[in-house]
């Protein structure tokens, strides 16, 4: 019996504290909605699986809504928060694989004007 | 003494707990040092910071939240986050630049091709001039048709060294005036189809004639008109238009033929 009593406080202590932990962390809709927006944002400008970033998001992000099923806000929160800037690198890393694509083609095609230029003379 | 010992137990429990914590911390400062390192590399590159200022003002704002929480127990789990999203800002902050460097650059030889394309344009008309009547000659020598599959103009056997698929200079007229006519008429296209005699290996008359039609394709991308409004294609010796028993039908069978789309940008089918 004493040791039912005694033991209570800590359990209660305990149970208090995590109840304070869901207080401090409301659910993070926003920025999943943010994150859902990066994600799409980067498949908007070709980002595809091949893109190991973009997948990184996409399992934080399925991630981030199983956290939000379970209440886990602080855990949704941060799964999210990564996943934006996964989506967002993702995105970065496509426009500039694209950029170089196509300073390498308008360098072909100097390398054409230049030769026939040089075989015209 | 039973209480003594309970209240040990609890003791260690806490202390366990604490070390949790510490072998959390390890993976924590690991991420904060990369982070700090990933930081530093973009602060000191002007182009970045030129570049993508916001990304580095929030690569260092994240960076700094890290370091402040990882001077609190029981944090390492928040340091790893701040570190890892300060880590990601400066990536993102590098990609931007690269991509506006890009575009500077293309920029750059976008001048430098429309420069070139001038001047050839300006060599061509000059060869062009030099061979007056003679290139006249070759000239009427090429026929261009209205039939079911729209404008066709034939480019002849003559335009190309046996072989060969680049255009020889005695096309430069023909080529001015395929360029000229899409540049009055912008919103026409065209398919510009190689076709062989049936001499030779089928294959390599397939890659003769396509190349032969690239050859084309790449005169007038040179002198500017637009890559999208060129298609290629290549039909080997298919499609003869005369029989290729005789010295003058194979040579009218090897020809590029340029099909134009009517002024609303409708091209015929492909073959």
């Amino acid at each position: 019996m004493s040791f039912v009593l005694r033991i209570q406080p800590v359990v209660a202590a305990v149970l208090f504290a995590a109840l304070v932990g869901c207080a401090n962390d409301p659910a993070p809709t926003e920025q999943l909605k943010l994150t859902e927006q990066a994600v799409a944002q980067a498949q908007a400008v070709g980002a595809t699986d091949e893109e190991p970033d973009l997948v990184n998001a996409q399992t934080k992000l399925t991630q981030a809504r199983a956290d939000m099923a379970d209440q886990s806000y602080k855990a949704a929160r941060m799964h999210a928060e990564q996943a934006e800037l996964d989506a967002r690198l993702a995105e970065a890393r496509v426009l500039t694989q694209k950029s170089e694509a196509q300073v390498a083609q308008v360098n072909a095609r100097l390398e054409r004007l230049r030769k026939q230029l040089g075989a015209g003379q | 003494m039973n209480a003594v010992s309970r209240s040990l137990g609890f003791g260690l429990l806490l202390a366990s707990a604490g070390l949790a914590g510490c072998a959390g911390h390890q993976g924590s400062d690991q991420a904060l040092q990369g982070a700090v390192a990933d930081y530093q590399k973009v602060k000191e590159d002007t182009n970045v910071l030129r570049s993508a200022p916001k990304d580095v003002i929030r690569a260092g704002e994240l960076l700094g939240r890290a370091e402040r929480l990882s001077s609190y127990i029981g944090s390492a789990d928040d340091v790893t986050h701040y570190a890892y999203l300060s880590s990601r800002y400066s990536a993102i902050a590098r990609e931007h630049s690269k991509l506006l460097l890009n575009q500077e650059k293309l920029a750059r030889l976008e001048l430098e091709r429309q420069r070139l394309q001038l001047a050839l344009r300006e060599a061509k008309l000059a060869g062009a001039q030099q061979q007056g009547q003679w290139a006249e000659d070759q000239v009427v020598s090429l026929s261009t048709q209205q039939n079911e599959r729209g404008l066709v103009m034939t480019l002849g056997d003559m335009l190309f060294d046996t072989g060969r698929a680049e255009l020889k200079s005695s096309a430069n007229r023909t080529v001015l005036k395929v360029v000229q006519f899409l540049q009055f008429n912008p919103r026409r296209v065209v398919r510009i189809e190689g076709y062989t005699d049936s001499t030779g290996d089928g294959q390599e008359n397939l890659t003769l004639s396509k190349d032969r039609a690239q050859a084309v394709a790449d005169v007038l991308s040179d002198l500017g008109i637009e890559e999208e409004r060129i298609q290629v294609e290549g039909y080997g010796d298919q499609y003869p238009v005369d029989v290729n028993t005789s010295e003058r039908g194979r040579a009218q069978n090897r020809r590029v033929e340029i099909v134009f789309s009517d002024d609303k940008g409708r091209l015929s089918a492909p073959r």
